[in-house]
């Protein structure tokens, strides 16, 4: 960023190898991998758990990319698992509605692709407008996003849990069931590894390679400069927030194929988590900073420290409180870090 | 240049008679689609109701002046209520209503001080810092001492519960309606509240840290310790409020607040509090809650099932920061003018 960082890190380590969290990631990467390798190895690098793993982390990623893409415009979209609930609830229930099924067979084969395109569209559709929506309010009524959002999780769960009238809506067609749970036929590579990809590439697309990307980090860097300097604020406010809302949509259902129900309450940890993901990915709380490849890393260590929590037979609860723990501690390097170079500068200037 | 009507307008528009109104126009239409809705039984329904969502609001109500939130009440409060009655459970401890509720407020004294760390020295930001508070609250509870729930008081929490300040008996129904005296704790802590933020330099302190840190620091206030205040004030108010929830309640479960802050945080914001800090005062909070408590309980009468409360409960905090912020936008064009 400023030229005395470059200077105080040194030169010789090339382009990303320079940020510090993300070699931060790759250590505890290696720890958890090395304590695993100690503890569990049969178990723990069986190509069985390698796509275990695989097939547990994408929806909450992809909620995590959501969640980054508001801290780094220096906001935070707390509602991002009311919108994937809602949107998994719609899409479940036009799939019910469109496919008829006796037991486990389907009545009206031709349906059943029309359908989930159907559903898939609704469900994009709706996170965006649910997004959009957050972004409006925020950018116009110039709200904090904290206090938006948190209506929003409050409305879109409401708005699901009063669609279902509180049971769940389960047992949807097989070919839907594929999308989170099957593989690609032939090989061993779940689906959801590929759509994670794409994903994947389109938000690094955007976020490096589009002005929309630079106006986000621009907005959350300074939001006063931004609209001094002509950036229309509200415009990509909204913007970014409904594609954050979008990456709900995709999680909304993908979280409805996995578990092959959809109700208002699915999930309700992956606000913590998504908050942890994004915090030890390295982008800073108050917005502007931050790389993809962080978050991405992070997602996967945190899919491999749940694993190993699980192989461990430890309880979802101490997960939790690891969690949190994990949390605190990622915060606080994250804060300590970016004071570094502040306080060198300082000292610097001082002698 | 401001006349007397104007003045009259801007007191007739206010947030808090605004809630009024809308309080007023609710009660209206309930008590024209079911005539029992006007009774004394309802009030004294929304007296007890509201005795807990009072006291949150009023501890979130402080940290949110002083420009923090906190998230994690509801963890703390099941710590706190979970404790004690797990301890009495086991035969630790004297059968007394002031160790029960001194072991609350000593584990919300604590995670009092933990959040008051975190936000103060530590500068991490307040929401994500409360949160992690609040998983490491619940998950190292539960891991520690387990899932059970209590359903049965110790004697004294029971004698505790059998205080009422005043019992109404429905004329037509013969159902009572007990007052516990326990509806005193939200009254005189709303009391004690309103004059330490309004005479003390306690309260302006919080007020100003709110509004702006720096210039609040300059003036000579000691930032780092107001903030400490704020947290720990909201840490010792959620546990002994968690007390005063098993002992109307009669249960103690860990899980038995969770979810409660979304509405704590609605009233606070209903009633006028910003989330930027350094505005809000306990007269429009406790008419947030009033109202936010009416709708929760008496949504059914409207003739609305109870499963689009939460969407309610959402379209109310909504609309609430919407007006807020409606507010603030006039009170600067005024001041300009």
């Amino acid at each position: 960023m400023s030229t005395s960082e470059k200077k105080g890190k040194g030169m010789r380590l090339p382009g990303v190898m320079k940020d510090s969290h993300i070699l931060t990631i790759i250590g505890l990467m290696l720890m958890v991998a090395v304590i695993m390798l100690i503890l569990k190895p049969d178990a723990y690098f069986s190509g069985k758990n390698l796509t275990s793993m695989i097939f547990q982390f994408p929806e909450y990623g992809i909620l995590a990319f959501g969640m980054m893409v508001c801290m780094i415009a220096g906001g935070i979209d707390l509602s991002l698992v009311g919108i994937m609930n809602l949107t998994g609830v719609l899409a479940a229930l036009i799939l019910k509605n469109m496919v008829q099924m006796d037991g486990t067979t389907v009545l009206n084969p031709g349906m059943v692709i029309p359908a989930i395109a159907l559903a898939i569209l609704v469900a994009i559709v709706v996170g965006a407008a649910c997004g959009a929506f957050n972004g409006f309010i925020i950018g116009y009524f110039n709200l904090p996003a904290m206090l938006v959002t948190l209506c929003g999780l409050q409305l879109y769960t409401g708005l699901a849990y009063g669609i279902t009238g509180g049971p769940a809506i389960n047992g949807m067609c097989d070919a839907f069931k594929n999308i989170a749970n099957g593989t690609i036929p032939g090989t061993s590579i779940p689906w959801v590894l590929l759509i994670f990809i794409a994903v994947l590439l389109v938000v690094a697309f955007i976020m490096k390679f589009t002005i929309f990307g630079h106006e986000i980090y621009f907005l959350g860097s300074n939001a006063k400069a931004a609209m001094y300097s002509g950036i229309n604020t509200l415009r990509v406010t909204v913007l970014t927030y409904m594609f954050s809302g979008i990456l709900g949509g995709v999680s909304g259902i993908l979280i409805t194929s996995h578990l092959n129900s959809a109700k208002s309450s699915n999930g309700s940890t992956y606000t913590l988590l998504t908050l942890l993901i994004v915090v030890l990915g390295g982008i800073h709380p108050d917005g502007g900073r931050g790389r993809v490849l962080g978050v991405t890393l992070s997602v996967l260590l945190l899919q491999m420290i749940a694993n190993a929590f699980t192989l461990m037979h430890v309880s979802q609860n101490a997960k939790t409180f690891a969690n949190g723990c994990l949390l605190i501690v990622a915060l606080v390097l994250s804060v300590i870090l970016a004071n570094r170079p502040a306080k060198k500068k300082n000292t610097a200037s001082a002698s | 240049m401001t006349t007397k009507s104007q003045k009259l307008k801007m007191a007739l528009t206010s947030t808090p008679m605004i809630l009024i109104y809308v309080m007023v126009i609710f009660c209206v239409v309930a008590a024209i689609r079911q005539p029992s809705f006007l009774s004394p039984a309802t009030v004294v329904n929304l007296a007890r109701a509201s005795i807990f969502t009072m006291c949150f609001a009023i501890c979130e109500m402080v940290v949110i002046i002083s420009g923090g939130i906190d998230v994690s009440f509801p963890a703390v409060g099941c710590v706190a209520m979970y404790v004690p009655m797990y301890l009495n459970y086991n035969g630790i401890g004297p059968d007394n209503v002031f160790f029960f509720f001194g072991i609350a407020m000593l584990i919300g004294l604590f995670f009092g001080v933990i959040n008051g760390i975190l936000v103060s020295c530590l500068k991490l930001p307040p929401l994500i810092a409360t949160l992690a508070t609040s998983s490491i609250a619940s998950g190292g509870l539960i891991m520690l001492l387990g899932t059970r729930e209590f359903t049965s008081l110790p004697d004294s929490l029971e004698a505790l519960y059998a205080t009422n300040l005043l019992t109404y008996t429905s004329p037509d129904t013969g159902f009572t309606y007990p007052l516990t005296i326990l509806v005193l704790v939200p009254v005189l802590l709303c009391v004690v509240v309103a004059i330490v933020m309004r005479y003390t330099m306690l309260g302006r302190g919080l007020y100003a840290i709110g509004g702006d840190k720096n210039a609040a620091r300059i003036a000579g206030f000691n930032v780092r310790l107001l903030q400490f205040f704020a947290y720990i004030f909201c840490g010792v108010v959620a546990g002994a409020t968690a007390m005063i929830y098993t002992t109307l309640m009669h249960s103690s479960t860990t899980t038995a607040l969770m979810g409660e802050e979304m509405i704590i945080i609605a009233a606070c914001v209903v009633g006028g509090c910003r989330l930027t800090g350094g505005h809000g005062n306990v007269g429009g909070t406790v008419l947030g809650v009033l109202l936010i408590t009416l709708v929760q309980n008496n949504l059914n009468m409207l003739g609305i099932p109870t499963c689009w409360q939460t969407f309610a409960v959402g379209l109310i905090l909504l609309l609430g920061s919407v007006l807020t912020s409606v507010q603030a936008k006039r009170q600067a064009r005024l001041g300009k003018i």
